[in-house]
């Protein structure tokens, strides 16, 4: 391809787009998401997965960065460590290309953000399993007192990578520019510094930080993380069809017997630890008690980037107040915890399942051991408090510990949007209590809304994030723009087919009636079949839980359908497990790539359903056996149904359903991850005919009404001929102006929006807010453009038959 | 916490780390297992396990006897089984039988223990006492450094208490702090106990609610998915008497998205009416409200003064009614003057007024305050003046 600018003008932006050409969803995604900036507000986008989401989104924010004086910073959020690389990756080779365009290198930063895990040097230090030993570990190398004590000449250990840093000029840690992980890594080896200090400290100047979800989100991290970024900074959540659900996990604390245990004894090694100091040091102490006294807090505590545990989201008010007097002098506190502790023990002894609200279970608490509600909100706070006087280094001892406090700190702030769930056993089944206490969240919206406050633009993105409606609802914001995108395509890539009866004409479904049916289970057992047949190398397949799974193969197994698959494919299963799975992923892919094709069966709510990509041939075929519904007997899922009615009116439904479509969408685009990639996607269950318009626009709109009531033979009749199709040589150019616009072709439909426009004003139609290119207007455009393309492209048939 | 990720782990067996032993979900080997371990841990604390399981009386132990039940006497909560309790204590006060002991127990005061940890429970029966009589409020206070405070001073009695320490010095600070504010603590005690009726109760009302709100969702939902079945027999109806399918199909559809719609709109409407009833009744407000100071009830409002307090009286004269003097006689008969309702009055009124004007003043005082004012107005001036060549300077420089 000519090498040629593309210099994409979105209105009076210039936007440079590593591409020599762009696809036209990705630039009706940029105007909306300028659009979006402009108005300052939050938007919901959903764009086609394999469209190249990620890098329309850097070109404009960072152009927009650059044109603009404010220069705001990007917040760029994803889930994985793998999809935070790859952003890196994306980020780095645009500035790359805007650095050539430009002639020019820009005085930019961009840096990504994981655990000490990822990014630990320390050579015995990096070495550990678990991440929480790891930040453990490198806490007690690297706290204030640790080196105030080697100062004072004490045999202590420090990390070199950590104190090299301190010898740097703080605001220039590390050269500018775009950032890896790996490079970050190397550079650290390097210079013998700690590349996560490094990241964390030059988080300030920063132009784009990439990281985790739970550095905002998780109020107990990001407190710590990411409170110096400034108000107008651009928060991008990539992925976010799941958001919800993480904000609900970043609250919710589950308590066990164990647990419990392990704090007392945590509280216990607290008093002990009260007593020396009082012995040798009780200055330290008294100076602690003054300070709560007065209700100042620790002056250097807002800079202690190490601060051993933070604050569950607290509101701002009770910060500024005084610790209570009930709990200020050091071993009151201790007494207090253990007296709180000893209650929640005498709680799990109860045999019968108990729901109870947090104002219920504070009177039941006050009644009976005197706590009150006010220093309970401030345990979590005045343990932290303790454990930096006491000068504690094995940290992790204490986990526990925290855990109970930041539960007892979150029962006494939240009224509503909480539950208690007191579960005696693991099953119904179970004779033996093994009681759980899950102190659930159910409102997603208490975890993001400081994010929606601080931040004032916010955007929420993802391949499938339908219905648009519903994430606003649920995260509580309004949002300035909601747009989602069709996939333009030269030619059908992909074919969506829902399959609702099989070769024998009666109806399959997963549902709870229909599952054990020898029938149904047999139904879809030919589906597999001869979809395994037609399909060329992979194939995965979905079921709606591990159970199902695990019941439909070994019917399978007796039918003798396994067998027949065996003939044409491999067949490999996801286990919970992760490195089991791990290991059939790799079979898989091996089998799909030297032509021996394999079916991976999976689960819709696993691993697999979510982060890994089937590209290519390593999936030609996705098939969702039955809807992928929630259980809804969990008593979480429950109250939380029951919560969103009343708060949200969202019907538990519309929930259910929302849930399972979006989990089957994932599902379905794990299969296709380009506008070159083609593959097959069927819905095997009589229930999604009513769920159609659930899906995703990209998906929905390429589903034709004829192909939404199939029975298997219809529908290996289709794929066939789909595949046939496929099979013919498609040459890049037939996409041209269609599905990928060059330079010129975009100035092209630039220049018709605009004598568009002049006609508008013309007529005198235009209000006020018309000086953007809509989003839709550019779909629209693009739509037309496929059209065309169709009546060409029977033309060409024609031809060749001549 | 992340419970919605993990799969539940199989709950079959959990190894001891310190003992190594796997135990089973069996109950009975988890005893024993227990005891097991208590012989490896050097120093067993009263607590431990092994010995919760045995009465220290008659060592008969829960694992031979599942029913076996312990109480506790708050007077030296030393724990027995009931059946010892029972034969020690039912003919009268007896002795402890615990070795060392020796304090005099009543049957009815023995009861079963709540907490696990015997001091949590002797600590808790302590802070109830403590607590009935240092009951005061935030509300009480004056600022929260001064509640905070006491805050702090009781607990550190409740901590003597509990630990023993200055027994005696503590209990007299108690005695003396229960007899001087007997009053105070009376008042709160029952502001507490109405504190706790008015929640139970509004929690009683927010069950009921609750119950009532998840009924009828449910009726909700029946309600939709019998018309959903009725309107299918009737397009089947119609289509059994020879209608076109299409069209039917369409128009149960279309009939059926009315009907819902009209559903969530009336229930929206329902909502907002229940909504603005519950405003105005103020039944919103069924909740307490704590930590209100009682509001004084602000002054009745004074009539409007348009003149701000200036009051006209004439102090030189009283205008009487009726005065003799012949250029006046004619007006007030004649009906042409009056009828515009002009009042002779007003005329004497008027040249009385005149007449005294000028009666308080006088001139020699007038002066001097003229003088002082001009004085103190050319004093102004000249700051006047200054600032303006302050500005005048501002502006010339550079
Ligand atoms: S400071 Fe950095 S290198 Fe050192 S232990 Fe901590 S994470 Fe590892
Ligand atoms: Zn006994
Ligand atoms: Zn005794």
């Amino acid at each position: 391809m000519s090498d040629q600018v593309a210099k994409d003008y979105t209105q009076d932006l210039p936007v440079l787009f590593p591409y020599p050409r762009i696809y036209p969803e990705q630039y009706a995604y940029m105007c909306d998401l300028k659009r979006t900036l402009d108005a300052g507000g939050h938007c919901v986008l959903e764009m086609p997965s394999g469209t190249g989401k990620t890098v329309s989104l850097l070109s404009l924010i960072v152009a927009y960065q650059q044109f603009y004086p404010e220069h705001r910073k990007l917040i760029y959020c994803s889930r994985t460590m793998s999809e935070i690389e790859k952003a890196l990756a994306e980020l780095k080779a645009l500035m790359k290309y805007r650095a050539d365009q430009l002639g020019e290198v820009e005085d930019f930063r961009g840096l990504g953000l994981t655990s000490r895990k990822n990014l630990c040097l320390h050579p015995s230090v990096k070495r550990e399993k678990s991440g929480s030993v790891v930040d453990a570990r490198c806490r007690s190398l690297t706290a204030g007192f640790v080196k105030e004590q080697k100062e004072r000449g004490e045999d202590v250990d420090l990390c070199i990578y950590h104190d090299n840093l301190d010898l740097l000029e703080p605001h220039n840690l590390i050269p500018p520019g775009v950032w890896t992980l790996d490079g970050m890594l190397r550079y650290g080896e390097q210079q013998k510094q700690c590349p996560y200090f490094t990241a964390r400290r030059m988080m300030p100047f920063c132009n784009v930080i990439i990281y985790s979800y739970h550095y905002l989100l998780d109020p107990k991290i990001a407190e710590r993380v990411s409170r110096e970024l400034s108000k107008d900074c651009i928060v991008v959540f990539d992925e976010a069809h799941n958001i919800d659900n993480v904000c609900i996990e970043s609250l919710s604390i589950d308590l066990t017997e164990e647990s419990l245990r392990k704090a007392g004894r945590g509280a216990a090694n607290l008093e002990r630890k009260i007593t020396e100091m009082k012995a040798t040091d009780a200055d330290k102490l008294q100076n602690e008690y003054a300070k709560l006294v007065e209700g100042l807090r620790d002056a250097d505590q807002a800079r202690d980037e190490e601060a051993f545990m933070s604050n569950p989201a607290l509101p701002d008010d009770l910060l500024k107040e005084a610790v209570p007097g009930n709990i200020r002098r050091a071993e009151h506190f201790t007494a207090f915890l253990k007296r709180f502790i000893e209650y929640l023990k005498t709680r799990m002894k109860v045999l019968h399942v108990i729901s109870e609200t947090p104002p219920s279970f504070l009177a039941h608490l006050k009644e009976l051991t005197f706590i009150e509600k006010k220093p309970l909100r401030f345990c979590a706070e005045r343990l932290t408090s303790l454990v930096r006087t006491l000068e504690l280094t094995n940290i992790e001892d204490y986990q526990p510990l925290q855990e109970v406090a930041t539960f007892a700190t979150l029962v006494a702030t939240y009224e509503t949007g909480f539950l208690l769930i007191l579960e005696p056993y693991e099953s119904d089944t179970a004779t033996v209590p093994n009681p759980i206490l899950h102190f659930t969240c159910l409102d997603a919206a208490i975890a993001i809304k400081p994010v929606f406050d601080r931040f004032s633009s916010v955007i929420i993105t993802s391949g499938t994030i339908s219905p648009l409606e519903m994430y606003p609802k649920m995260l509580g914001f309004t949002s300035v723009v909601q747009e989602s995108y069709a996939m333009t395509l030269a030619r059908r890539s992909f074919l969506p087919m829902i399959v609702t009866r099989g070769s024998d004409q009666s109806q399959i479904s997963s549902g709870f009636q229909t599952r054990d049916d020898p029938q149904v289970v047999r139904n879809y057992g030919n589906l597999l079949i001869e979809m395994s047949k037609l399909t060329p190398d992979g194939m995965v397949v979905f079921f709606p839980s591990y159970l199902y799974m695990e019941r439909v193969i070994s019917s399978w197994q007796s039918m003798g359908i396994l067998d027949s698959v065996w003939k044409s494919k491999l067949i490999l299963v996801e286990t919970p497990d992760s490195q089991e799975t791990s290991l059939a992923l790799e079979t898989y892919r091996t089998a799909c790539s030297n032509g021996r094709g394999a079916v991976l069966l999976c689960v819709a709510r696993g691993k697999v359903s979510e982060g890994i990509d089937f590209d290519h041939h390593y999936g030609r075929t996705v098939l969702c056996i039955g809807v992928p519904f929630q259980y809804t007997e969990s008593r979480i899922l429950k109250a939380r149904l029951e919560f969103l009615r009343e708060t949200y009116r969202i019907r538990e439904n519309d929930f259910l359903s929302f849930d399972a479509m979006r989990h089957c969408a994932q599902c379905l685009g794990r299969v296709l991850r380009g506008k070159d990639d083609y593959g097959i996607m069927v819905m095997a269950d009589k229930r999604f005919a009513k769920k159609r318009n659930q899906l995703p626009k990209w998906i929905s709109s390429a589903l034709l009404e004829s192909d939404s009531q199939m029975s298997v033979d219809q529908a290996v009749a289709a794929s066939k001929k789909f595949l046939k199709m496929m099979s013919k040589p498609f040459p890049a150019r037939m996409q041209d102006g269609i599905s990928t616009w060059s330079y010129e072709d975009l100035m092209e439909h630039k220049r018709k929006i605009e004598a568009e426009r002049d006609r508008e004003v013309k007529n005198g139609e235009v209000n006020g807010d018309d000086h953007h290119i809509h989003g839709d207007v550019v779909m629209a455009e693009a739509q037309a453009a496929e059209d065309d393309m169709g009546i060409n492209d029977d033309m060409d048939a024609a031809m060749m038959e001549l | 916490m992340s419970r919605f990720t993990q799969p539940k782990a199989a709950p079959v067996s959990k190894r001891d780390p310190r003992t190594g032993v796997v135990q089973s979900q069996d109950g009975e080997l988890l005893h024993s297992h227990m005891r097991l371990m208590s012989l490896h841990d050097g120093k067993s604390i009263p607590t431990d396990n092994a010995t919760l399981d045995v009465c220290p009386v008659c060592k008969s132990a829960r694992y031979m006897n599942p029913s076996l039940r312990f109480l506790v006497n708050p007077e030296c909560y030393h724990k027995m089984c009931e059946s010892c309790v029972d034969r020690i204590f039912s003919h009268g006060p007896a002795a402890c039988p615990i070795k060392g002991c020796g304090r005099t127990l009543r049957k009815h005061r023995f009861r079963e223990q709540t907490f696990e940890d015997i001091k949590v429970e002797r600590e808790v029966d302590i802070r109830k006492k403590v607590g009935a009589t240092f009951n005061r409020r935030e509300e009480d206070f004056e600022t929260l450094l001064a509640y905070n405070d006491y805050l702090n001073d009781v607990e550190d009695i409740t901590f003597n208490l509990i630990n023993g320490i200055d027994l005696e010095d503590t209990n007299r600070k108690f005695e003396a702090y229960a007899r001087a504010h007997g009053k105070e603590i009376e008042e709160n005690a029952q502001m507490a106990v109405q504190e706790r009726q008015s929640f139970s109760a509004a929690q009683k009302l927010e069950r009921q609610q609750a119950r009532e709100r998840r009924e009828a969702a449910r009726r909700e939902e029946e309600e939709e998915k019998r018309e959903v079945e009725e309107n299918r027999r009737d397009v089947l109806n119609r289509l059994a008497s020879g209608a076109d399918a299409e069209t039917v199909a369409k128009e149960g559809q279309r009939v059926q998205l009315k009907k819902r719609m009209d559903r969530q709109a009336a229930a929206e409407r329902q909502r907002q009416l229940q909504a603005a009833e519950d405003a105005h009744s103020g039944r919103t407000s069924k909740f307490v409200i704590k930590g209100l100071k009682t509001k004084q009830k602000p002054e009745p409002e004074a009539p409007v003064d348009p003149f701000g307090g200036l009051r006209l009286v004439d102090s030189y004269f009283t205008l009487q009614d009726d005065y003799v003097w012949e250029g006046i006689q004619e007006a007030r008969k004649d009906v042409k003057q009056t009828a515009g309702g002009y009042d002779v009055r007003d005329y004497a009124h008027r040249s009385l007024v005149a007449a005294f004007s000028g009666l308080g003043v006088f001139v020699a005082d007038e002066v001097t305050e003229r003088d002082k004012l001009a004085q103190s107005d050319e004093a102004v001036g000249t700051a006047r003046a200054d600032v303006g060549l302050k500005d005048a300077d501002l502006m010339t420089a550079p």
